[in-house]
Order: structure tokens, then sequence, then C-alpha cells
């Protein structure tokens, strides 16, 4: 890139007249055409007027080796580099066309020459070494470069770039961490950069390269690329814990505050709940260095992470911290309320939930009003206290706040009350796996003729407290109070989803269940639905020979069955002819 | 799902599910009329039509092509197990009586349309080397989707004479220069080229071959005498352009130092022989080896920078049924204005096509066509460029398309006309 870009600038230096240029514009057209004798013609034609013409010399560099002429390109540019000897674009090309015929002792010569030319350049040795790297003489190119580093001085920095370049195009990605960390000691602009290619670094090689970052007397900035290359590969706890140590060298500095925010967006795309604590640590040390506003916005944020990433104490510290700062914007404060329930509703804590939620005064806004009350309600549900949990809903008509009542109806065996909150709520109502559970929840309830049924929602509401296995047996038990034409095929559906999902010892009561509803069979969704099911925990198994055999019975059985599309997939994914995704 | 395990998995379990459908269609146990199985927009699975198709002819039935009616439709004995297989494979057939076949041959009779008889399913081979290459072969994606058997073979069986138990031979990404690709230099370290190299550095040396681009050239000619003695050869992407420049190169080293330990032979255009060669005539090789591409046969050059040229539409032709029935079999489709895709060789220039190849299909007011075919000796080829119809860039590392999701992708319906071309009772033939 460092070539092609130098080759722009000489170009746009180096421009020609009009009548020149429209000539060499020929060249690239020709060129680009394939016609590539042609097109060294008229390069060699500008250089007749104009020896020094970078753009024709360039264009005789890309074109000369593919007609196996380019020894013809030397005296030219030879000629053009006694015209104008401290053209370093010119001083390259000789080294590139030496290295293209293999003239290697020539190529060093010229290398000396320049150098001896431009003692304080790192470009005779950069140019040098990748005349050979091009080669794949990478032995030699690195002894080019070291040799550099000793004439130049300037300590391990100096061309350290070059170096790790070199050292990750043979795959030594422990030198290149060396090396990047070298650089980056020197010049923090680079950490991006090093950071970027480091990335790349392969597995097995990944230890040795955080080994070398973070060997004893690394500088800060060195450790600070370990940190963000370990967070780019995930490892969100082990980076922290090294962008903690950078910073604790020397007082904060403005360059401590880049870091930590750089890092904190970072961790912005570590999707993972250690990205998110490490993300709210950052912020929150972040916070501590930068003014008011920005700074009680950071911590809000910071809550927000910590929250995601499981780590209520050092939230609640900074929750802490949040609502006792005046100084903090509306925002800000808000966001913080809002966590705070929330924190005090995963912890259990429900009654001071609620109280809070009811004592506050338009801190909250609506839609964290309205999601908190869903998470209490719900925190209520679980605990089975459905009269708690209406009553946190009263007064709430929203739709997801409807939806919500039908369940509670639900598991209070109230299967009319159910159907029709269901039906206000409509089948928009929340997310999409939501709106589908209800809408085949209100499925199965139409089976049913009972208005009420309260052990169907004693069943429904144990499936909800997280007791699969005695849902199972409870909506068993349910099942086989009712009419084959009833229902009875859908809640033995329901129990044999839930058995199967449940570990692998309940898959026997699955098959078992899913065997008692095709056996059934009957005009309605579930004897199809249940073979479907059937097949994916015998696919499960590893029982690919007698999952086909029932999903060929099921496509063959209920060729108009809505399910039929998705068993011939399955049935593809049994026989390995299609990839699994 | 990773490539790797998807073609181990596939590899293992082709011949199991396939034999066991065949099976399927034994005793008949009702044969009373024709199933016409559409090839246009009704069709419910295009792709899935060939591989039942094949297995009614593999289990000795008789069917028929009809060619450019309703998009290639295909004509089968009516059968419960035929019906079964066309049901669990979601392939439209629907029962046609006397009366309609009698109105169907009429219409057949008075239009631009053939019926052509197929009669033996041919027996495949796909030359692919042993281990799992980090990218996929359309052809046996194509060919494991519809559910057709096929054996894998590579240069030991090749150069022992293995061909000749086959009728028709594809060949996808090999690179006949011996050079891998070109991807020498630019992926070097990875793990699956180093792979690669190994097992083609070892196999020349069983082999008694002094270099690899020596040994590509003898398999090279080992399929060309494949086909000249009757064979059936499909190529696409690389393999088409390669095998081509390695069947010229017999007396020539057109390969890089990294491939054989000598440069290229600077005179190498002067001395190749376009007397040798399938399809193409008067390239000029690429002699940068860090430029990934091969020759000048190849229109759009997608590794070689500012040469690259965009992807269109390619066109397939419309021939005479009755009197080109060969040409008018590799055309069938619902389609045809095709969306173009890439490969490492992606098209083919017109003037580097030899006299008398067909052209089946190409890009208009382009300069490249992009499927051809010809005759070889008592044999034919079919090259078609491009590397996978439905994933246009793919790249090396790519996840496996999945054909589920392109039942009716009309690029890879090209691929599966060609495989049940060979079935189509010889006399019938008229070029």
């Amino acid at each position: 890139m460092l070539r092609s870009l130098s080759a722009g600038i000489a170009a746009l230096t180096l421009a020609a007249t009009p009548a020149l240029g429209q000539a060499i514009g020929q060249g690239f057209e020709l060129e680009r055409s394939g016609r590539h004798a042609e097109a060294a013609g008229v390069y060699v034609t500008t250089l007749r007027t104009d020896p020094a013409n970078l753009p024709a010399l360039l264009g005789l560099e890309r074109v000369l080796p593919i007609l196996n002429r380019l020894p013809e390109l030397l005296p030219l540019v030879q000629r053009a580099r006694e015209r104008v000897p401290e053209n370093g674009t010119l001083r390259a090309l000789e080294l590139r066309v030496y290295a293209g015929m293999n003239e290697l002792d020539s190529l060093e010569a010229a290398a000396r020459r320049w150098a001896g030319a431009a003692p304080r350049s790192d470009a005779p040795y950069r140019e040098w070494a990748l005349a050979l790297a091009d080669r794949r003489m990478v032995d030699e190119a690195r002894r080019v470069l070291l040799l550099g580093r000793r004439t130049l001085g300037g300590g391990a920095a100096t061309l350290a770039i070059e170096l790790a370049e070199l050292e990750q195009r043979v795959q030594n990605w422990e030198g290149a961490a060396r090396e990047w960390g070298h650089a980056v000691a020197a010049a923090p602009d680079l950490l991006p950069n090093a950071s970027s290619q480091l990335s790349e670094t392969p597995l097995p090689q990944r230890s040795k390269v955080v080994a070398a970052l973070t060997s004893p007397g690394a500088a800060p900035r060195t450790q600070r690329l370990a940190a963000e290359v370990l967070l780019g590969w995930g490892q969100a706890t082990e980076a922290w814990r090294l962008l903690e140590q950078s910073i604790a060298v020397g007082p904060p500095s403005t360059e401590t505050a880049t870091a930590l925010r750089r890092f904190a967006d970072l961790a912005g795309g570590v999707a993972t709940p250690a990205g998110h604590r490490v993300r709210g640590m950052a912020l929150s040390r972040w916070a501590d260095l930068v003014p008011s506003p920005l700074a009680e916005r950071a911590r809000a944020e910071a809550v927000r992470e910590l929250l995601d990433g499981g780590d209520r104490v050092a939230a609640r510290a900074a929750l802490e911290r949040l609502t006792a700062d005046s100084l903090a914007p509306p925002e800000a404060k808000s966001m913080a309320e809002a966590a705070l329930v929330g924190v005090l509703i995963a912890d259990g804590q429900l009654d001071a939930a609620e109280r809070r939620l009811a004592a506050e005064s338009g801190v909250l806004g609506g839609d964290d009003r309205s999601t908190l009350r869903m998470q209490l309600a719900r925190a209520r549900v679980t605990r089975g206290e459905l009269d708690r949990a209406a009553i946190v809903l009263s007064g709430d008509s929203s739709v997801a706040a409807l939806a919500e009542l039908g369940w509670i109806a639900l598991y209070r065996g109230d299967l009319r009350g159910a159907s029709d909150a269901f039906r206000a709520a409509g089948p928009y109502a929340g997310e999409r796996a939501a709106a589908t559970e209800r809408t085949a929840m209100l499925a199965l309830v139409q089976q049913i003729a009972d208005d009420s049924l309260p052990e169907l929602g004693a069943a429904l509401l144990m499936l909800a407290r997280g007791d699969s296995a005695g849902a199972v047996t409870a909506l068993r038990r349910v099942a086989s109070h009712l009419e084959p034409r009833g229902g009875r095929s859908d809640v033995l559906l329901l129990a044999g989803q839930v058995a199967a999902r449940l570990p692998p010892p309940q898959d026997g009561t699955a098959i078992a269940l899913f065997d008692e509803i095709v056996r059934a069979g009957g005009p309605g969704a579930a004897p199809p639905a249940a073979e479907l099911e059937w097949a994916r925990v015998l696919i499960r198994q590893g029982r690919a020979a007698d999952a086909v055999q029932r999903l060929e019975h099921l496509i063959l059985s209920y060729p108009g069955s809505a399910f039929v599309p998705e068993a011939r997939r399955e049935l593809e994914r049994a026989r390995g002819t299609i990839p699994r995704s | 799902m990773k490539r790797r395990e998807f073609v181990k998995s596939v590899s293992r379990l082709a011949g199991l599910t396939v034999s066991t459908r065949l099976l399927g269609f034994y005793p008949l146990n009702r044969l009373t009329g024709y199933l016409l199985v559409p090839m246009d927009d009704t069709q419910s699975d295009h792709l899935k039509a060939y591989g039942l198709t094949y297995r009614v002819i593999g289990a000795g039935l008789k069917a028929e092509w009809l060619l450019n009616y309703h998009g290639g439709a295909f004509l089968l004995p009516d059968a419960d197990s035929i019906r079964r297989d066309a049901a669990l494979n979601g392939v439209r057939a629907e029962p046609v009586d006397g009366g309609r076949i009698t109105a169907i041959r009429g219409e057949i009779e008075a239009n631009n349309m053939d019926a052509v008889p197929l009669e033996k399913a041919p027996k495949v081979a796909v030359y692919a080397p042993p281990n799992a290459a980090p990218w996929d072969d359309a052809v046996t994606m194509a060919l494991q989707y519809a559910g057709i058997p096929f054996t894998k073979i590579w240069d030991p069986e090749v150069l022992s004479g293995g061909l000749r138990d086959f009728d028709w031979l594809h060949l996808h990404h090999e690179d006949f220069t011996g050079q891998y690709s070109k991807f020498f230099l630019i992926y070097s370290g990875m793990p699956w080229l180093a792979d690669m190299v190994q097992r083609n550095a070892d196999t020349a040396r069983r082999l008694g071959f002094a270099t690899v681009p020596d040994l590509k050239k003898a398999v090279a000619r080992g399929i060309h005498d494949y086909v000249a003695n009757g064979g059936f050869l499909f190529a696409m992407c690389t393999a088409t352009e390669t095998i081509d420049l390695a069947l010229a190169a017999h007396s020539v080293d057109i390969a890089a130092t990294f491939a054989d330990g000598t440069p290229m032979d600077p005179q190498a255009d002067a001395k190749l022989d376009w007397s040798q060669t399938f399809a193409f005539t008067g390239a000029r090789v690429e002699p940068n080896p860090l430029v990934a591409t091969f020759s000048d046969i190849d229109g759009h050059q997608v590794n070689a920078g500012p040469r690259r040229q965009p992807l269109g539409a390619f066109k397939l032709f419309n021939f005479s049924a009755k009197i080109d029935p060969v040409p008018t079999m590799l055309v069938q489709d619902h389609r045809q204005s095709i969306p173009d895709f890439y490969g490492l060789t992606t098209s083919f220039l017109r003037t580097r096509l030899k006299p008398g190849v067909t052209v089946l299909a190409d890009e208009e007011g382009a300069p490249w066509v992009k499927y051809v075919h010809g005759d070889l000796g008592k044999g034919t080829w079919t090259f078609f460029g491009g590397h996978d119809p439905e994933d246009p860039q793919h790249q090396i590392g790519d996840p496996p398309t999945d054909l589920s999701l392109h039942p009716h992708s009309p690029g890879y319906r090209l691929i599966l006309n060609n495989v049940l071309f060979p079935a189509a009772k010889k006399r019938e033939l008229k070029t």
C-alpha cells in the first residue's frame, strides 16, 4: 500500500503537459484492454520526451514483465534517477527492477547507494526488504530491516511495522506481535492497525502472541494492545484485567481516558455477558475521568451494561453513585431508576420493587414503567401469586397487558376468560415468539368444550414456574379426562413437546406421547405435528433411519399438512443431502 | 455446519440413500399409465425431478424427455412406488391418461419440441481429490440433492484406466496445470493448501512423475482419451480452462517455479499445441505466478485486479429440438436468462473458441460465452463457466449452498441436464 501511495503522490507531482497526459492516457487504456505491447510502446514514447515521467515508468513496470521484457526498463529507470536523484519513488522502482531481474547483488548495491544518499531515511531499507520479500526471500528481507534498524538508530521502534508485516507474512505471529508491540509503544496511533492485524492470529498461536505482548517490562501501550487483541477474540475478562494493569501505571491522563473509551467501544461488539460486564467496567472508569454531564450518562450506560453482564453488585454500586449525584441529568436518573427496579425484580425483592414503582414520581418514562410492570407481573406469576400479578396489571389497557392477563386467566383455569383476553390482545402483541405461543395456546383452548378447567391451568402454571417434568405428568393427567376430539391430542402434544425439551431421559416419555397421538390420528394438526417432533427426537438420538421412516410416513399420510415442507427439510437433513443450518 | 463435515457426511450417505430408493421401484405393483413431470413454473422441485427420472431409468424402466414441452418435462411410467418417490421428494408428477398422451404427442409433433427416450442411467464419476478442499463442487451438491449416485475418482484411477467403468465424468475446480489454482502464494501457510500440495506431490511420486504438473498433464491426456473413446465429459470452473491448457502444453513448461521448480518457458505461448484440446485455441498463458488466473481464455478474470469484469446475465440459445436434440437437451430450462456467477474461470472468450464448438449460452453484447459443447472422437464434452450458480461471489471457505433453498435453480438445472443427457437413446441423437 505504501508503494502505491507513494506512486500516486509522485504521479500527481510529476503531472505532465496536457498533450503528454493524453498520450499516456492511451497507454492506460491499451493496458486495461490487455494490449500490453502497444501500451509499452506508448509509455516508452512518453519517456523519450519526458525521461522522468513516473506514470510511464510505473506503467512499464506493470506491462514489461508480462511481455518478458523487464530488462528494458532498467536503463530507463536509471536515466530518470540520474535526473531526479532525490526522488524516492524512482529509487524504489530501480530496486524492484533489479529484484524482478533476479540481480540481487545489483539490488543491494543500489539500495546501499540510496542509503548513503539519504542517511536518515528508512525508505532504502524498507524498499530493499520489500523487493526481497516479494521474491519470498524472507530471511534476507529480515536481515535488511534489522540492518536498517541498527544503522538508523532510534531503537526497537525503527522499521518495526515492516518487520511485523514480514513476520506476519510467514505466519510468525509471535514475532509479528513483538514488533507491533515495539511500534505501538512508540506511536499509540498505530494501536488500531496493530490490533486489527493481530486479530487474525490463528487459534494455536494466540497464547504466544499474548505472551509476547505481556512479557515482563512490556510498555503500558503494548499491554493495551494485548487487551484489545484479547477482546477481539472474545476473551473479555482477561482483556479487562490487562487494560486495568496498563492504566494503573502513572497518573490518569488523556491517553488513559482515550484507552478506556476505545476499550468500551470495542467491548460493545462482544455480545457475551462478560463483554457487557467489561464494557460496564470501562465506562465506569471512563466516567471518573470526564466532566459532567458526560460522566453521568456514561455511568447510566455502565449500569445497563453491568446488569446485562450479570454483575449486579457492580451495577448497584454504580447506581448508588448515580442516584446520589445531584448533577445527574434527568435521562440518566430515569435510566438509573429503571435499572434499579429491574435489579430488585431480578433479585426477587418484588415488594420493594412494587413500592418503588408506586412511589416514584415522574422520573420513569411511560415505556419503562410499562415494561417494569410486566416484568413484575411475570415475576409474581413465577411465584404463583396470580392475584398480585393481576393487581400489578390492573389499569393497564395495553395489548401486552391484556395478553399477560390472558395467561393469568389461563393459569387460574378460566379458559373462556383466557380466550377472550388473547383475542382482545390480538395476534401481534409483544414479541413474535410470544405472539406465536399465545396463538397456539388459543388454538388448544378452543378444542376444549369446558369454559373452566382448573387442572389444565395448574399444569400450565407449573410449566410457567419451571417445573417442566411435573407439568408433563399433569398435562398427561388432564389429557386422560378429555375427549379424543376435545383437545386431548393437542394437550398430549404439548406434554410431548415439553418432555422432548427435557434432558435425554425424558425422550422415552416424549416418544410415547407422540406415538399415542399418531396412532389416534384424526383430522387436526396434532398428528403430523407429533410425528415431526418424534422424528426430531430420533434425529437427536442419532437414529436417522427411524426418523426417515417417521418423516416419510408424515409426508405420505398428511400431504396437505402445513408441516410437510418442514418435514421434507428434516428428511433431507436426516439423509444428509443438505448441510445442517 | 462446516463445509468439510458436510462433504464428508454426504460422501458417506450418498450410496446408501440412493440405493435404498432404487430398490423401492421393485416390484412394480401397478403400471397402468403415465406420470407427467412438468418442468415449467408449476414444478415444485425442479432439481429433484431429475433424480426421480434418473431412478426410474436406473430401475430398468423407460422414460421420455419431452424437449421444450412445459420446460422440458419428463414422462414416466405410473407406479405406486414412483408416485411415492415423487411425493417424498416434493416433485410434482401428474397422472396422465391415454387421451392426454395422444394430445401431448400431437402438440410435440406440431411444434419445436421432441420426445427423447431415456433408457440407461449413466454411471457417474466425479473427479475429486480424496480430501475435502475448502470449496464446494456444484455438481456434487446437485447430484447429492437430486439423489443421483456417483463415485469419486482421482488421478490413480484415471491413470489406471478406471474411467472405462463410467459413462459420465465430471470435473470441477481442478487445476490441470498443476499449480494448485495458483493459490500457492496467496494462501501460503493454510493447512488445506499444505495438505493439497503434499497429497499431489505424494501421488506424483507414487505414480512415477517428476512433478505435479507432469502428473496432471498425463491425467488430462487420460481424460481426453476417455472422451475420444465415447465418454461424456462435463466440466465447470477452472477445470474447463486448465484441462485444455494442460493438453496444449504437453511439450512445454507452463507451470511457475513454485509448482515444478523451474520457471515457465518464456516462449510458452508459441509452443502450445492446440490441436490436442477440447474447446480452445490460440490462448496466451498468464505469466505472473502471483496472479491467480491461467490464461486469456476466461473473459472475467476474477482474480486479475483491473482486468476483472463485472457479472451480467447469460442467455440460453434456442435450438431446433427435432434437428439438434443434443444441444436442445442441454439447454432445457424454465428460464432463458440466468444471472451470471463467478468462478476462477467464469466464462470463455469467443475469440478463443475452436471452430465447430457449439455455444449453448452467452451474454449478449459481451465478448465471452458461458456454456459450450462439442464432440471429440466418439464422445462429447460440455464446459460451463463459473463455480456455483447460486453463489455468484463464492469465496474460499464459504459454507456450502443449501440446495433445498434453491429447488428451482435454473443454473443447477443446466448441470443436471448434462447428467441425464447420456441416458438418451443413442440412435435418437442427430448431431
